[in-house]
């Protein structure tokens, strides 16, 4: 079924944990925009907040500061809604349910109607036909992982938040999980964001790369991947240098703050 | 070929368990012989014979006794599940639930039978109670780390699709518990059985109890072994059958099982002093509370069912209230001079067990389950066998008190440092680190959880192991205080000694907290609770 993602808004959003003494400013006030349909990929040092940010838009973290909304709506209508979808690093399967059993489980959070037929389409599509009813113990990384995209997509999300998803799977898998997993969302115009380190992944899968500085993050790189560039291996590659030159870049910033000698 | 093979293969363990066996029943037979007139030692043979002979009379005490225990068993798992569900629906009330809760555990066994004994008249009510009292302390608490251990994402999962406390709860707290809840069934099992056991030595007219107690004044060593023999065979028969269960549908057995207590509260010393003391008084007028509450509410007599006021009347503001405070602190001094060795060397010795074990880890694998069994043999079955083999003095309810808190830290120290990081060790060993350094440095620091966990516990058992050797043996002491007043009627001092008891295990299941924080916060930070 054809259908659309919203888009999402950030307004002066930023987070701070803690309290007293020790509170740590992880999102400092970000606006942002994210177009509706479109794959954007979140790349930055480690603990720059992009997690933070992304569970902001899930409605996992209450916002310190400014307002999100998706096509309109706050995170918990669209939760209610059962429009959202997220894919975390580690699978986060159940694990005394089988395959089938933590894919059926989405619909029913998300208030649907069992549907056993399209839980075993899903699992074909991702597949993992012959392993229905197999634990979560019983499979390898990458299968756990393919569970998990099944678990997302089994709703039919609107926005699909994907937490560096297949961040803990050996390289060989990872490249065969990004060659046949993305084409089963990416038809469907759904809203998706997408935290990832690979920077190599980031531009191959999405429609833009925001780049973020060291914590508390800023944007220090926006860059379209125009769809032409996917089949362009030196387009590609220009463009993975223009992520990297952006993180240089932002490293290069976050130095000269941190240490003001340094650029004298 | 290698088909034809395997059943050769998997004899083999087997015939040498077989073997083992063998063996220590020709050593015991051997012992009973050499002993003979000098120890009361029956051998197996004596025993056998004895079963054999009597097997008609056994076998009703343990039909009956096996229900009191199954009874219990249910009433007091169904109590700690309410208990355990009240603290995850309401974890503002975890630390109350948990004090009330602790309180109840440290009730004397040995002084609450009596008091139950009448206020049930004959009849199993007693024996059932006790037994549920015995469980259910031991599978809250496993059951309360169960109920919070599940991965923050799981919980996520739940949220993103707008779904509350409730949907959490049954989709993820449940089933994330259920390991845990088995584990703690398979500790309660044999627990049961204890409890229904002092339960009939309060005056039931059948049971297994009854016979032990009969077997014990009439000194039948044959009877008195083959008691303890049965009893610790359906005690460690219901472990493994529970065990058994919780492997084939709860999948890997938890590793850590008993909560570590809670992380030094954030604030000054005297801000976190306040917050205990504020505690300590809460629960302490809930249970001053409780307590009037039920004796009113079922208009108990209070010629036996003695109220807050009669026992603060009797130990403080009665005319005799001096003589009547020494009478009991001569008892109690008569009883700390026995746990207090007991406890600590039974400590040290399960410590020092697993520490040796590890240095020749072969011999641990077949040690751990060999303890594991051992701690499920019921201390009221042990107790007359030790009090037979060592007299009547303090050296054999010291014994006793120790035996009661060896098995649980052997058992915990050898799961404790099974925690040890593998990649430490790898690291340790890369440097042809020598195994003491490796204890030291790796090992110690990942028992120590386990090991105060059992500490802990083991307060309330050491307190319930004294205080059967002394009514059943010994003639001094808190338990024979207790078991005098309980048949003399003096119901005044009985009541004050219940309380001398409970708070007594109270205090000092909270000294073994405060010295488990304080060693936890210097050698590992990391195992207290956020």
């Amino acid at each position: 079924m054809e259908h659309s993602g919203p888009d999402i808004r950030c307004t002066g959003v930023a987070k701070t944990f803690g309290g007293g003494t020790t509170t740590l400013e992880a999102v400092a006030p970000l606006t942002l925009d994210f177009a509706a349909g479109q794959m954007t990929a979140l790349v930055g040092p480690s603990g720059c907040g992009k997690s933070t940010l992304l569970r902001m838009i899930a409605g996992l973290e209450v916002p310190s500061a400014g307002q999100i909304t998706l096509g309109g709506q706050t995170p918990q209508h669209m939760q209610r809604q059962g429009a959202l979808a997220m894919a975390f690093q580690d699978a986060s399967l159940l694990p005394w349910r089988s395959v089938r059993g933590n894919i059926a489980l989405a619909r029913k959070l998300a208030r649907m109607t069992p549907d056993a037929d399209a839980v075993e389409d899903m699992i074909a599509r991702v597949g993992l036909s012959g392993f229905e009813d197999a634990r979560p113990a019983e499979l390898s990384g990458g299968m756990r992982q393919r569970v998990a995209i099944a678990r997302c997509l089994i709703t039919q999300p609107r926005v699909l938040l994907l937490d560096e998803p297949f961040g803990a799977v050996d390289e060989l898998t990872r490249t065969r999980l990004n060659l046949e997993l993305p084409p089963l969302w990416q038809a469907s115009g759904t809203t998706a964001l997408m935290v990832t380190h690979s920077v190599r992944e980031a531009v191959a899968l999405a429609d833009r790369v925001l780049v973020f500085s060291s914590r508390p993050a800023r944007v220090v790189g926006d860059i379209m991947i125009p769809p032409e560039a996917r089949d362009d291996k030196a387009g590609q590659l220009a463009l993975t240098e223009q992520v990297n030159a952006a993180l240089a870049q932002g490293w290069a910033d976050d130095s000269a703050q941190a240490h003001p000698w340094a650029a004298q | 070929m290698i088909s034809a093979l395997r059943p050769h293969v998997a004899l083999e363990p087997a015939l040498r368990h077989g073997l083992g066996v063998l063996f220590i029943l020709a050593l015991w037979q051997a012992a009973a012989m050499g002993l003979a007139g000098r120890y009361m030692l029956a051998g197996p043979v004596e025993v056998v014979q004895h079963i054999l002979t009597h097997h008609a009379l056994l076998g009703r005490a343990l039909w009956v006794t096996v229900q009191n225990a199954a009874w219990g068993f249910v009433a007091g798992n169904l109590a700690a599940i309410g208990l355990a569900l009240i603290v995850a629906l309401v974890p503002q009330a975890r630390m109350l639930v948990a004090a009330l809760a602790l309180v109840v555990f440290c009730l004397p066994l040995v002084a609450t039978g009596p008091i139950l004994r009448v206020l049930y008249g004959p009849g199993p009510g007693p024996q059932i109670t006790l037994a549920a009292l015995a469980v259910y302390y031991t599978t809250f608490i496993p059951l309360l780390v169960g109920l919070r251990a599940a991965p923050a994402s799981w919980f996520d999962l739940i949220r993103l699709y707008g779904r509350g406390a409730w949907t959490v709860f049954v989709q993820v707290r449940v089933m994330a518990s259920l390991p845990y809840l088995l584990a703690g069934l398979q500790i309660a099992a044999p627990a049961a059985f204890l409890g229904a056991m002092v339960g009939e030595f309060t005056g039931a007219d059948r049971g297994m109890g009854v016979l032990a107690l009969r077997a014990m004044r009439g000194l039948d060593v044959e009877a008195t072994w083959a008691i303890a023999l049965i009893a610790a065979a359906v005690s460690m028969l219901a472990y493994g059958v529970i065990g058994w269960v919780a492997q084939t549908n709860a999948g890997a057995r938890p590793e850590i099982l008993m909560a570590p207590p809670p992380a030094p509260a954030r604030g000054s010393i005297l801000s976190r002093g306040m917050k205990t003391l504020a505690l300590v008084a809460i629960t302490a007028t809930l249970v001053i509370g409780v307590w009037w509450a039920l004796m009113e509410v079922f208009s108990l007599s209070r010629f036996f069912a003695k109220r807050p006021d009669d026992v603060w009347r009797y130990l403080i503001t009665a005319p005799n209230a001096g003589a009547n405070r020494a009478v009991l602190w001569a008892a109690t001094s008569a009883s700390l001079e026995q746990v207090i060795p007991g406890y600590l060397a039974g400590l040290a010795l399960g410590a020092v067990t697993a520490l040796l074990l590890t240095l020749a880890p072969a011999l641990a694998g077949g040690v751990l389950p060999l303890a594991i069994a051992l701690r499920s043999v019921p201390i009221v079955t042990t107790a007359p066998l030790i009090v037979l083999a060592l007299g009547r003095g303090a050296a054999g309810t010291i014994t006793i008190v120790a035996v009661m808190t060896f098995f649980p830290a052997l058992v915990a120290c050898l799961q404790g440092l099974r925690q040890a990081p593998g990649q430490v060790l790898d690291v340790m060993r890369l440097y042809a680190t020598n195994p003491i350094a490796r204890l030291w440095h790796a090992q110690i620091p990942a028992m120590l959880p386990a090991f105060f966990a059992a500490a802990r516990l083991s307060v309330p058992a050491a307190i319930l192991a004294v205080t059967v050797a002394e009514w059943l043996a010994t003639g001094r002491g808190l338990g024979a205080l207790m078991a005098l007043t309980a048949s003399t009627s003096d119901y005044n001092l009985l009541w004050s000694a219940i309380v001398v008891v409970t708070l007594g295990a109270c205090i000092g299941y909270g000294l073994v907290s405060m010295v488990e924080r304080a060693v936890l916060a210097r050698v590992a930070p990391e195992q207290l609770r956020s």
